[in-house]
């Protein structure tokens, strides 16, 4: 359900109106898509429970999961948040590094290894927040921390 | 007249074949040496593909994981739009009206200007 913002020929008119006062307030994100991705692993790794019961409760609501888990949907939001917040305040300098490479890299995260390791060291480290990607065959070593990506494009980055 | 006769001893044989140096190896050993490049091009494209496969899943769950944060930013997005046409509707009209004889939700097709530009 991709909401488009009505555009007109000559401007874009987005209606302001702010949600109703007894609908409780959330701060939104603000993160874009490369910040999001380099601290995708780690908010759900803090979020699961919140994300699962958000996914639930709109599987649940028949189509009108819009309003009925708007709660569920402001405890996402601040779970995310506060990873964010607690990434940039004790690993902010690997978190930008890592996150602009990848906007430099297309997005592709086997280009920026070399940044990744020091920003989950250090979040293992300080928040325990651990990268781990569910459903990888057993006995091996997980992609992320192999010592050589076949497709990234220069050693250096790894 | 006398008849011409073979020389004594006998012609010599007749080469009928040609007797040019052999190059290269045996046959065999480039059929070896072939199959062995093969091979070795398999087993770095099965490592290629292995590798491959695990990439897409990390991006597929960084995906996932990320999906309820951006759904959530979304719904309410659309929450605040809708009531916000509701309250509109109601202030012009009067009323609510119901376009559709459903209580389904149904994504409004249209958008209201709003008074002033907002960019």
């Amino acid at each position: 359900m991709a909401a488009r913002q009505p555009r007109f020929n000559q401007q874009v008119l987005i209606d302001t109106t702010p949600l109703p006062d007894d609908i409780p307030k959330v701060s939104e994100i603000g993160a874009s898509s490369a910040p999001l991705l380099s601290a995708s692993f780690f908010i759900g790794a803090r979020c699961k429970p919140y994300n699962d019961d958000f996914m639930h409760c709109k599987t649940e609501a028949n189509g009108t999961g819009e309003v009925d888990c708007l709660r569920e949907g402001r405890k996402v939001t601040r779970c995310a948040a506060s990873v964010l917040e607690d990434i940039n305040k004790s690993c902010l300098e690997e978190f930008r590094k890592h996150w602009q490479c990848l906007e430099n890299n297309n997005q592709q995260l086997w280009q920026c290894r070399r940044w990744e390791r020091p920003l989950n060291n250090c979040v293992f480290e300080k928040l325990n927040l651990e990268k781990k990607i569910p459903g990888a065959p057993e006995g091996e070593t997980p992609v992320h921390l192999r010592k050589r990506q076949i497709f990234a494009h220069s050693i250096a980055t790894q | 007249m006398p008849q011409d006769m073979p020389p004594t001893g006998g012609y010599e044989p007749v080469q009928y074949r040609r007797s040019l140096p052999v190059r290269g190896f045996r046959p065999a050993y480039y059929l070896v040496a072939v199959a062995g490049i093969m091979t070795y091009g398999f087993w770095r494209f099965g490592q290629g593909i292995r590798e491959q496969q695990e990439l897409s899943r990390e991006k597929m769950w960084s995906r996932i994981h990320l999906i309820p944060v951006l759904q959530a930013e979304e719904d309410r997005d659309l929450v605040r739009r809708t009531l916000a046409s509701k309250a509109m509707e109601k202030e012009l009209l009067g009323a609510e009206t119901k376009t559709y004889h459903n209580d389904r939700f149904v994504r409004p097709t249209y958008a209201v200007t709003p008074s002033n530009v907002t960019k």
